[in-house]
């Protein structure tokens, strides 16, 4: 049994993993709740739809689990588990949707959710899924909406900053686990923008009423007082409706990306294109894979060939725009994250393990690293050998393509840097990737300009983990 | 049937007080009696029909605000 160290904010239950299981621990006092929610109508239909993660309670484990629990429950284990600051705005938004769809569907029983962070949401491929069924607990007469606040700083307002500002949230949620107080945001809101829907309500006057409300509440039980006044859960209803409302008339300002239509570049040429996808066909084909990863996945195309045969494949993509696209074909075992393979996302919260570090997350059986070595050597400017070293430590499989100086992307990459990137030669990239690989299949590309190898680890892949 | 424990059972995140006075103005129609109800001897003062108490100062209503 291992603990997930992530868990630790709700102190009614924790999270255990124990292979490919995941279990949680309830305490005396969650275990009321779970049984409530088991009962209502709309948990088990939720789950059914697959919105809310399949859910047992079981007795198997009990005696196993570190620490005293009054129950533990089984959930159907996610297959890679990712964070906000590494989703598109479409994924956020569809994620907030669904936080506020189980609110409002839930207080149709009298039951409410104690939180709203998008860290409870994940996804099988494009499918938001709710993760914390420890979340619901039945609504007291008189509650407002506890998870409110949480709600606008880390949906609403990220989603603002991106949608009235075109200022990509990622680098923002990253930044800070517990998102963009409304405060904030306002700063960076101009006159005009004040305007804007939402903005009005849900940030000026949210940041007002905490800058008003917040330190009088020291010596004031404003909960009591609002049900002394006959709040009632109504009023959460309408704020909700309205939520989603604004949220599904939210989308990405135009702003012209520079990855979203690489597939089509013209200087790629057509021939070597189908010569590329059926190498990576056959390479897929070489075995059944459990997961892969394909770095640099630019609009997915090589994601969906990997996913044919694999069980899951995640797509890490630097531009969001690219994501987007991906996302937005919605494919059930393609899951696309915005990562930029340079910066990854490190570990990050309390002792830095809250938030999980990617390859602490799964380590992929296959590893697609296409037409993009040059933005990393060169781009990034990171050592050819360290980023061959970085790759034998992910999979044991790899499917790499190097391309040649001569192309005009990595002519491109070169023009303004006087830097020769003497590593960055075939002849150096073949010593360096056989020191640590052994090459299975090699081929070039009909314009003489790519060359794609399947190779092998030699032995120092550290395969599946988690 | 809950009383006393009641807020603080479930609650482990601060929900703020200023964000769940703003639920009254996002809640449509139905906060409109409630803000009413909550700001009511504030109104009558703002018009100067209401009455200054003594214990006004200790009076969380009247006090802060948006």
């Amino acid at each position: 049994m291992e603990l997930e160290p992530g868990s630790f904010r709700d102190r009614t239950g924790r999270i255990f993993y124990s292979g490919e299981s995941v279990f949680r621990g309830l305490t005396d006092r969650a275990l009321p709740e779970w049984q409530a929610l088991r009962s209502t109508r709309f948990f088990p239909r939720l789950v059914q739809e697959g919105k809310i993660v399949p859910t047992e309670q079981t007795e198997q484990v009990e005696s196993e689990l570190p620490g005293d629990w009054a129950a533990v429950l089984r959930h159907e284990r996610i297959p890679f588990i990712s964070y906000p600051y590494e989703w598109c705005f479409g994924m956020l938004k569809q994620a907030a949707l669904l936080q506020l769809e189980l609110i409002e569907t839930a207080l149709f029983e009298d039951f409410s959710l104690k939180d709203a962070t998008p860290y409870n949401v994940q996804w099988r491929g494009c499918r938001p899924v709710f993760i914390d069924v420890l979340s619901f607990y039945r609504l007291r007469p008189g509650e407002p909406w506890i998870g409110y606040r949480q709600f606008c700083e880390l949906f609403l307002n990220p989603l603002l900053l991106e949608a009235y500002k075109g200022v990509p949230f990622q680098p923002w949620l990253r930044g800070s686990l517990e998102g963009i107080p409304p405060r904030d945001l306002l700063a960076l809101l101009g006159a005009r923008d004040l305007l804007r829907r939402g903005v009005l309500t849900h940030v000026w006057l949210h940041a007002r009423s905490q800058v008003g409300y917040d330190e009088a509440a020291q010596s004031r039980d404003v909960k009591r007082e609002l049900a002394a006044a006959g709040f009632r859960k109504e009023l959460i209803r309408a704020n909700v409706q309205g939520l989603a409302r604004l949220i599904r008339g939210l989308s990405l300002p135009e702003r012209k990306s520079a990855w979203a239509g690489y597939g089509e570049d013209p200087g790629y040429a057509g021939a070597d294109r189908e010569e590329k996808e059926r190498f990576v066909r056959e390479a897929v084909a070489h075995q059944r894979w459990g997961l892969a990863w394909d770095l640099g996945a630019n609009t997915g195309v090589y994601s969906r060939i990997a996913a044919e045969g694999s069980d899951y494949v995640v797509a890490l993509e630097g531009d969001p725009r690219a994501v987007e696209r991906l996302f937005a074909e919605g494919t059930s075992k393609v899951l696309p994250l915005v990562c930029n393979l340079a910066d990854p996302s490190p570990g990050r919260g309390w002792r830095g393990r809250e938030r999980k570090d990617l390859p602490d997350r799964g380590l992929p059986d296959l590893v697609l690293c296409l037409a993009l070595i040059h933005h990393l050597v060169i781009g990034a400017n990171l050592r050819l050998s360290e980023v061959l070293d970085w790759l034998a430590g992910l999979g044991r499989f790899l499917v790499i393509e190097f391309v040649a100086r001569e192309d005009p992307r990595v002519q491109g990459l070169l023009r303004h840097r006087d830097d020769p990137y003497e590593d960055y030669e075939l002849p150096v990239f073949e010593a360096e990737l056989a020191a640590r690989f052994e090459i299975v299949q090699r081929q070039e590309l009909p314009s003489g300009r790519r060359i794609l190898y399947f190779a092998v680890s030699r032995g120092r892949g550290r395969g599946r983990g988690r | 049937m809950f009383e006393q424990q009641v807020w603080v059972w479930f609650a482990y995140l601060d929900p703020s007080a200023g964000s769940m006075m703003l639920q009254i103005i996002l809640g449509g129609v139905a906060g409109l009696a409630i803000a009413l109800k909550l700001f009511w001897a504030r109104i009558l003062l703002a018009l100067g029909i209401g009455r200054r108490k003594d214990e006004e100062a200790a009076d969380p209503e009247t006090r802060g605000g948006a």
